[in-house]
Formats: C-alpha cells, sequence, structure tokens
C-alpha cells in the first residue's frame, strides 16, 4: 500500500461518525484546506524564487573561460546551464613542514662513534594569490632556531617573477649543488645554497633561464649573528667584515629541453662589497661560476667550476688573508681566493614495489683549490636518498680531506692532509 | 475541531495539492542533472538534444563536468544520496557501472525506434546498448599538433614517442587507457596483439618502459578541453586528443592536424545511477537522447558518429568523412577493449598513478636539506 492509499483509508476511518450532520466541523474543515492550500502556493512560489537566485549566482560564480572563448557563434543557452561537479579548492597557501632525525658515526672523534638526535622542526608556507607569490621557512634546530628564507612575489604575464625579502643566491648549479644531505664544498663558501636579504628577478623563457639579483646583506640584519642557515662572510670573529651591496647575474641554457636527455649549461657571476666594521672602509669579493647539470635518462651529471676572491679592508694586524664565514653558531675561515671543483653522479633507480617512492643514489666529489697554498679541501659523498610514503632518508658515507668540521681540517690555508669518514643518516618526516 | 479532524484536514491537503507521492509514478521532477565531460563535448549536447529535451517534457536540465571514472556514483549508490541523475559513460566504465549494479537496467525495446520503424535495437551498432546503458557516440583518441609549431610533422605513433627526432613536450591524458596500448605499439606490438600482450605482467611493464621514455616530457591533461589548450597555449609539440574536439577547435579558426595512424576508437553511453529520486524522467532522457534526431543533430556541432545507422544516413558527406568510422580513417585505427578495461582499470590505475609520481629522472626539487 502506498501512501496515497494509505491516507485515503486513514482519512475514511477517521471521517464517519463526525463529518455527518456537523456542518461547523466540515466548515472549518474546509477553510483549513483553503489555508493549507494556500500556503503551499506561497511556498511554492519562494521555491521558484530560491531557484532563480541559485541560477543566477551559478552563472555568476561560472569560471571557465576556455568556454566562452571557443563558443564563439553559439547562441546563448535559454535553459540549460553547464557547471564542474564540485571539487575542494586547493588552499592559496600550503602549510607545510619537516620534522627530521639524524643520527652518524664520526670515524674522527675518539671514544666517541656517534650520536643521534633530533636534526630539526621546521615550518613553511608556499603559494600565491592570484600574481602575489609567497614562501617562507622558519627552522628549529636544538640549538637555535632561524628563518631559512622568506620572500613575497609577483608573477607576470611572461612567467617570469620578482621575489623580495630572503631568497635563494643565484649561483651555480641551482637548486642545489649536490644531491646529498652535507652538500659540497661550495656549500661552506657560501657559493651555493646561499639566502640573502634583496630582489631577485627569475625570467624563464623556454631554453633560457635568466636570473639577476641585488641584495642589501646577509639574511640577517646582524652581520655577527652566527644563528642562521647559510654560510656568510660574518663580522663575529676578529676581521668583522659583513657582506653588502651584492649583484648576482645567473643565465642558463637548456639543450634538449622537452627531452629524455637535457643538458643545461649556464654561467653565473657574483661581486659584493665586504664592509669592515673596523676600519670602516670597503673592499669587495667576487666570485665567477660555470656548469653543467645534464639529465639523461635516469642519470644526472653535474660539473660545476667556479673561482672567487675575497679583497677585505681589515685593520692592521689582520691580514687580508683571514675571511671569517659563519652559520649554525659556528665560525671558521676560508683561504680568500680560491678555486672550487664539483663533479657528481647520480641515478634514479626503478622501482616496482608498494614500499619506496624514490630511490637516488650519487656521488658528489667537491674541492677547493686554495691560492695561498696549503692542502687542497675534499669532499666526497657515496649515499642514497630514499623516500619512503612522508619519509625521506639521506643514507651518506661522507670521506674528507682537509675539510671543516671533520677533524682538523680547514677551508682555510693550512688544516691538515687528513682523511676523515663520516657515516649519516637523516631520517625526515615531510608535510 | 478536534484532532481526528485536524489530521484527517491536513492528508486531504496533502491529497488535494498532489503533494503526496502519486499512487502509480514518482514525483513529479523539475530538474535533472546530467554529468557529462565538459567543454565542446557538453556544448554538442545541449545544442544536439538538451534544450529540446527541456522544452518539450518542461524539466530543466544542469549539465555537469566531470573526468570519466564510476567511484562517484558508486558513492552515490550506496549512500542513496544521488546527486547525478544520468550519466555519460565511457563504455568501459559503463561494463563496470552494470557489473556492480550501480546503473538502473534499460529495456532496449523502450527506446525509440529508427524513424523508418526500425527497432533500436537493430538500429544501434553492434555492442553499443549493454544492459543498462545506452550506448550514444562513437570517438577516437588521436594524437593533434600544431603544423606552424614544430619543425617536422610526426607522421606515425612512432614519432610520438621519439622526442629526440621530434623534441618537444607531449599532452596525454592521465589514465592508463590508451596511453599503454600507444606504447606497446610504439614499441612494436600490433595493435590486434595489444591486449593480449598487456594481459600478461611482462606485457604492462614492458608499456611502461615505453612511457619512461617520453615521461619527462609529458604534460598531464584530465579535461578533453585540456588537450587543446595544451596546443593552444604552445605548453606541447603534440597531444592526444579527442578527434571532436580539436575538429571544433579548427572550426573556431585554429588549424590543427590530427594524425590518425593508430587512433584508439572509444565509445560513450548513457547510463542512470540506481536508487535516485528521478528515474523515469531520467530514462525519458535518455531515450530522448538517444534518438536518431538526436544523435545526427549532435553530431552537427561535434564531429563524433553517432550509434544508430539511422542517423549517419542523414548527415552530410563531409561531416561523414571526419569521422573516425569514415572510409579513410576506420583502417587506421582500432577500438578499445571496453570489456578488459573494465576488468583491469582498478588495478592499472594504481600502477599509473604510482608511477606518475616516482620520478623517473634524478630529482631537481628534494625536500630542502
Amino acid at each position: 500500500m502506498n501512501l496515497r492509499t494509505f491516507a485515503i483509508a486513514l482519512l475514511f476511518f477517521m471521517l464517519p461518525g463526525q463529518a455527518v450532520g456537523d456542518d461547523a466541523d466540515i466548515e472549518a474543515l474546509v477553510a483549513e484546506l483553503e489555508q493549507v492550500k494556500g500556503r503551499l502556493a506561497e511556498l511554492e512560489q519562494l521555491r521558484q524564487r530560491v531557484r532563480t537566485l541559485e541560477a543566477r549566482l551559478e552563472e555568476a560564480n561560472r569560471s571557465v573561460p576556455s568556454e566562452s572563448a571557443t563558443a564563439e557563434g553559439m547562441e546563448k543557452r535559454d535553459v540549460a546551464s553547464t557547471s564542474s561537479a564540485p571539487e575542494p579548492e586547493p588552499p592559496a597557501i600550503d602549510i607545510g613542514g619537516a620534522l627530521r632525525f639524524t643520527t652518524f658515526a664520526n670515524g674522527s672523534v675518539k671514544g666517541q662513534r656517534g650520536k643521534s638526535g633530533l636534526d630539526l622542526f621546521r615550518l613553511s608556507a608556499d603559494g600565491s594569490i592570484d600574481n602575489i607569490l609567497l614562501s617562507a621557512e622558519y627552522r628549529f634546530y636544538p640549538f637555535m632556531d632561524t628563518i631559512h628564507h622568506g620572500w613575497l612575489g609577483y608573477k607576470f604575464d611572461d612567467e617570469s617573477q620578482l621575489q623580495a625579502g630572503i631568497t635563494r643566491v643565484p649561483f651555480g648549479i641551482l637548486p642545489y649543488a649536490s644531491h646529498n644531505f652535507w652538500f659540497g664544498v661550495p656549500y661552506y663558501l657560501g657559493l651555493s645554497d646561499d639566502y640573502d636579504l634583496g630582489v631577485k628577478y627569475v625570467r624563464p623563457n623556454g631554453p633560457w633561464d635568466l636570473q639577476l639579483a641585488f641584495f642589501k646583506n646577509s639574511e640577517l640584519s646582524n652581520s655577527a649573528d652566527l644563528g642562521r642557515y647559510s654560510y656568510d662572510v660574518v663580522s663575529a670573529g676578529t676581521a668583522r667584515n659583513e657582506e653588502t651591496n651584492q649583484f648576482n647575474a645567473r643565465v642558463a641554457y637548456t639543450f634538449g629541453a622537452g627531452t629524455t636527455c637535457s643538458h643545461e649549461v649556464g654561467v653565473s657571476g657574483q661581486w659584493s662589497e665586504l664592509y669592515n666594521l673596523d676600519t670602516e672602509k670597503r673592499g669587495d669579493m667576487w666570485a665567477a661560476a660555470t656548469h653543467l647539470d645534464t639529465r639523461c635518462g635516469r642519470w644526472n651529471f653535474q660539473l660545476e667550476a667556479a673561482r672567487y676572491d675575497h679583497n677585505p679592508v681589515n685593520p692592521a694586524g689582520i691580514g687580508a688573508n683571514r675571511i671569517e664565514l659563519g652559520a649554525f653558531e659556528s665560525l671558521y675561515d676560508i683561504a680568500p681566493t680560491g678555486t672550487v671543483g664539483i663533479a657528481n653522479i647520480a641515478y634514479n633507480f626503478p622501482l616496482s614495489g608498494d614500499i619506496l617512492n624514490q630511490l637516488t643514489c650519487y656521488n658528489d666529489y667537491s674541492v677547493l683549490y686554495k691560492d695561498g697554498g696549503g692542502d687542497d679541501s675534499i669532499l666526497n659523498t657515496t649515499g642514497c636518498a630514499i623516500g619512503i610514503g612522508p619519509l625521506f632518508i639521506y643514507a651518506d658515507l661522507i670521506n674528507a680531506n682537509n675539510m671543516v668540521f671533520f677533524g682538523n681540517g680547514s677551508l682555510a690555508e693550512g688544516g691538515e692532509d687528513d682523511w676523515d669518514t663520516r657515516l649519516n643518516l637523516n631520517v625526515g618526516y615531510y608535510w | 475541531m478536534n484532532i481526528r479532524l485536524t489530521i484527517a484536514a491536513a492528508l486531504l491537503g496533502l491529497l488535494a495539492t498532489g503533494a503526496a507521492p502519486a499512487a502509480d509514478s514518482a514525483p513529479e521532477t523539475r530538474e535533472l542533472t546530467v554529468v557529462s565531460w565538459g567543454g565542446a563535448y557538453t556544448r554538442s549536447q545541449i545544442r544536439g538534444f538538451v534544450r529540446r529535451f527541456e522544452r518539450e517534457s518542461g524539466i530543466e536540465v544542469e549539465m555537469i563536468d566531470y573526468t570519466g571514472g564510476i567511484e562517484e556514483i558508486r558513492s552515490q549508490v550506496r549512500a542513496w544520496n544521488i546527486k547525478w541523475d544520468v550519466v555519460d559513460l565511457e563504455l568501459f566504465d559503463a561494463v563496470r557501472g552494470c557489473e556492480e549494479e550501480l546503473l538502473v537496467e534499460i529495456d532496449p525495446s523502450s527506446l525509440p525506434p529508427a524513424p523508418d520503424g526500425t527497432a533500436a535495437a537493430d538500429d544501434f551498432l553492434d555492442g553499443s546498448l549493454l544492459p543498462c546503458a545506452v550506448g550514444n557516440i562513437a570517438a577516437a583518441t588521436v594524437i593533434a599538433f600544431d603544423p606552424e609549431a614544430v619543425e617536422r610533422a610526426p607522421q606515425s605513433l612512432e614519432d610520438f614517442f621519439d622526442v629526440r627526432r621530434f623534441p618537444g613536450y607531449r599532452g596525454l591524458r592521465r589514465t592508463p587507457k590508451t596511453n599503454l596500448e600507444w606504447a606497446l605499439i610504439a614499441d612494436g606490438v600490433k595493435p590486434e596483439r595489444v591486449y593480449s600482450v598487456l594481459d600478461t605482467e611482462k606485457g604492462v611493464d614492458r608499456a611502461f618502459r615505453m612511457l619512461d621514455r617520453i615521461k619527462p616530457a609529458i604534460r598531464w591533461w584530465d579535461h578533453g578541453e585540456e588537450a587543446v589548450r595544451l596546443l593552444e597555449t604552445g605548453q606541447v609539440a603534440m597531444t592526444s586528443a579527442y578527434n571532436g574536439r580539436v575538429d571544433t577547435a579548427n572550426g573556431n579558426g585554429a588549424s590543427y592536424e590530427i594524425l590518425w595512424d593508430n587512433h584508439v576508437r572509444f565509445r560513450d553511453a548513457w547510463g542512470v545511477p540506481k536508487n535516485g529520486e528521478n528515474i523515469e524522467a531520467a530514462l525519458d532522457f535518455v531515450r530522448f537522447a538517444t534518438s536518431t534526431e538526436s544523435l545526427a543533430q549532435q553530431a552537427n556541432f561535434i564531429s563524433y558518429g553517432p550509434l544508430r545507422r539511422s542517423s549517419l544516413e542523414d548527415l552530410p558527406a563531409e561531416l561523414l568523412a571526419r569521422l573516425p568510422t569514415s572510409e579513410d580513417n576506420l583502417p587506421r585505427g582500432f577500438d578499445t577493449d571496453a570489456a578488459w578495461w573494465s576488468e583491469h582499470i582498478q588495478e592499472l590505475q594504481v600502477r599509473f598513478e604510482r608511477w606518475i609520481e616516482r620520478p623517473f629522472q634524478v630529482p631537481r626539487d628534494w625536500p630542502s636539506r
């Protein structure tokens, strides 16, 4: 029995004995019936009104440019309407972060074969609202917290963009002149993955990529502050120099773009003043590099040659060969003039299982030849980067010769010709 | 008035206004939600028959775009919360939808006959009528390119997979369907053997290895209109695309060329999800949309072949020549195996997505250190 049949049966069940001879009740019943009908008519009108308003709203919200662009000559639709299946709008700004732990075994520290612990916790924000771009990252290490980068940008119609804030210095192979967690020698000379405060213009144009930048100073306003991520000339030591008014230009051309074998070749130049806080005089620094970054099939080859020269105006008694770089709450000397070489190779393995998302193994080699004499500083790292879901692991075997942070090694003139080994494992959860 | 009379009055009111469900029919339908593929294709449907249906039935039709699959239908049907009344499905999805009992059964005898009285079952091309879906058009996935934007025009499917001799980015639909077949053919497998090769793990590996060769150069698209946009904006040198979309773009002033070599023909079909409130109206829509006249009208706005023989009779020769089923084009392509895909799409889609996410080349952007 459907609802209508049931209603009729119920009506007949209720009316007998009451309806007969009871005119007042019948009149009331009819009046009430009229009221109900009137009310329903009103509701129907309201429903139609709501539908009309919804249709207008939908029309206003519809944003499918190609539809209108290609609908030339199409008659205006009278009643049919189209819309996309509802999908959640992606957030304009992505909030991300990472929690990383590290463990290492160090061959140089007697009586202490290794350490494990928290590496960092970091938060980042990346995204765009219309043509306005935003990227920022702040890091918390067990011994310091600092900004990694933070900039606002504007994206032009030709895909070029202007970034202002703490941005990556465009120099050499980008984004990294290495594959491993510990980077290569250029990073410890402030010539790779360096971040400073200024403006940068990035202009990709087919196979060409041009980047021009001006940096007022390094990422922190206090040049003596060692609580920073990237290595800069700092005034925390005896020489008291700081980077200022730095210009960068980098141009790269990619042969075979859009193929499985592409070769990026590029040249980079950097010039900046070195202001001495004691003499209040301005020296300078320059660096130049040329690079090749080849991605052929699953192989990646990186070559870079760089030359740099620091000319500070230090106070009497402090030689010009004293260039002090600092970051991560540490300070060390580097040779004022030198030549850097990089030769990296990496292979990305094909994967068919369910667990691994990425397995890339590499050997990164980098060396500093110091003009003033002293043993070369060398880093050679063999390792693998492993992606497992949100986990990303770097497993590196680092061999270093006369390298800062390894025994008595030094990037300055001097040090010792001695190989040191470190096994480093960094496990990060990224979101 | 006592309470019995009040209830009786309310019941009378319901009966008098017709607001109660009718004894022998579903509630009156004022609006249907019809899901289709968007862009030029949906426009061809609107102009071909949707507006006429609205005028003749008094039912408003809201057209919604989607990118295929039956996941949304499954979820609506299982939740008894039907928002999509009629869906334009790829044939293999219609097969799956039938097997999973997500779609309403459609009796072929309820479909309108051809104008000469031929029964629908005889008028539709073979394989166009499923137990719960009615075929509407035959289309093809082809390779399209802008001859003015490439140094050398590709001549074959193999050229599409040869980024060394034919440099530039490639557009492909983000699905294993067609891409795996093409990869095998470009690697030397005869079209007629493609599905038997894909039946083996080694065959699937071989297809993915071939796709690896162009992976860094691939730009993915989801909606058919996006493929044309990739060409318009010069983002790709060549792209897979639906022939009708390319044809429509050319009609609007573009001058893209279609490479018919090894094009993959496929069919779409109308299906009605179960458990909806508007099933009768939805079936009316399907009957209307698959009439001889409707299918022929739609073909005037997009060069897809109607699946009724009687609809083909009235089409101009110039249009017939542009259809995948034309005398020239037919032997240069092959039909997608809808039954095979209905069995394998689920597992291959998972593997395909995983393959996309995993980098082929050494990635440039790793998590910053």
